[in-house]
């Protein structure tokens, strides 16, 4: 057997009862352990914790910018691929009509419209060397539009139906009520010289007539929406919506003979 | 140089008369900026290039409208002309009689054009007339000091 010196054994004996003592009372030292050092702990977390928060908010703020401005990009992709659909779409029905008509027709982009109230008027971007010469006839698929008042080598104008300057031999489809349709400025058109028995009610199709020297017969003008007596008491006026939106129109055909 | 751009200032106008955004039509109205061009050259700059200038924006207007009279190239050197003589009668140094000379030169301008339509035999009936007359020139008064401001930029 191994022998310890007496001194050692003393030493290893005391440490054991030491460390003995240490583990037994060890609950009694925690507890104030803890009290002191809770509140710098507690501090230390909390700051630790709002630093993370800092970073972390820092973080999904960068984040959060970087999506939103992906958000608006692809937004704006949206609104752009939205717009090319619907001018699609317009374009798309302009062929097929242009297509099917027996009219020869120059389709034009509307580049401005009339500077002031008291007219009303487009701009296109055709002009004489497309061969639009004043006098054409401008529709929509539609309807009509108006008349080219003045071209320039490279763009018109074009008198819409609902100017006044504007007067259209018209008939109404059902009956053959023969009138004259001019513009007002207004979103309705007037028919006018319609006689006290016309036969004429709210909702008829109003269309050019075949009198007329500009348009070509058969063009579809607009409804009848109202129907009145003149001032004069001789004749009767329809109010007739056109079936073009006029204020809104972007592109139109301009019919070449 | 000023005169270069009180040039572009009609062209800029112009363009904006032409290419007014829907949303921005009053009750179907859009405002005469060229009209209130015309009457700032008269507070900010010599009669002459008023007079010059004012002709050439009521030019202008003409050649984008589809009538063949030059209605507004006579009406704009006709208010050009009064405006500079009202203006050496009164004191237009404050804002509001200048906006007041605004709404009067429009209320005239709008009325001899829709009498002039009148007067060709057009049938405008008596809303879309008061319309034009009233709601313009008021929607022409309220732009007119953003118009003001540019020509007074322009001529200092």
């Amino acid at each position: 057997m191994f022998k310890l010196p007496r001194k050692t054994l003393i030493n290893f004996i005391l440490l054991a009862f030491a460390i003995l003592l240490v583990s037994i009372f060890l609950s009694c030292f925690k507890n104030p352990a803890q009290k002191i050092f809770k509140p710098h702990l507690s501090f230390i977390g909390l700051v630790k914790r709002e630093l993370s928060g800092i970073i972390f908010y820092h973080h999904n703020m960068i984040q959060a910018g970087r999506l939103q401005n992906e958000v608006d990009l692809l937004r704006l992709r949206l609104f752009d691929l939205r717009e090319l659909s619907q001018e699609n779409t317009r374009l798309k029905n302009l062929f097929n009509f242009k297509q099917q008509s027996s009219l020869r027709l120059v389709a034009a982009r509307v580049i401005g419209r009339s500077v002031d109230s008291w007219s009303s008027s487009l701009i296109i971007d055709k002009g004489r060397y497309n061969g639009i010469k004043s006098g054409m006839v401008v529709i929509s698929p539609q309807g009509l539009v108006g008349s080219i008042v003045e071209s320039t080598d490279n763009t018109s104008k074009v008198l819409l139906i609902n100017d006044p300057n504007q007067g259209i031999s018209s008939i109404v489809q059902r009956s053959r009520q023969e009138g004259l349709v001019n513009g007002t400025l207004g979103t309705n058109l007037i028919m006018r010289y319609l006689p006290d028995d016309a036969a004429i009610i709210v909702g008829d199709i109003v269309v050019t007539s075949e009198l007329s020297q500009i348009y070509p017969k058969g063009l579809l003008v607009g409804r009848v929406v109202n129907i009145g007596r003149e001032f004069s008491g001789l004749n009767r006026y329809a109010l007739v919506k056109p079936v073009v939106d006029l204020a809104n129109i972007e592109e139109v055909l301009v019919i070449v003979p | 140089m000023k005169k270069l751009y009180f040039l572009l200032a009609i062209i800029i106008l112009a363009t904006l008369g032409l290419d007014w955004p829907n949303f921005l039509n009053f009750f179907y109205c859009k405002p005469d900026l060229l009209l209130i061009f015309m009457v700032a050259l008269v507070f900010y700059t010599d009669f002459k290039t008023a007079l010059f200038f004012g002709i050439l924006a009521g030019l202008t207007k003409d050649i984008f409208l589809p009538w063949s009279l030059p209605i507004n190239t006579i009406c704009f050197s006709i208010w050009s002309y009064l405006i500079y003589r009202l203006s050496r009668q009164i004191s237009t140094e404050e804002d509001y009689v200048r906006w007041s000379i605004v709404l009067v030169a429009a209320l005239l301008n709008n009325f001899s054009i829709g009498l002039q339509g009148l007067a060709t035999g057009n049938i405008i009936p008596p809303g879309i007339f008061l319309r034009n007359l009233i709601i313009v020139s008021v929607y022409t008064t309220l732009l007119s000091p953003l118009v003001f401001k540019l020509t007074k930029r322009i001529a200092s």
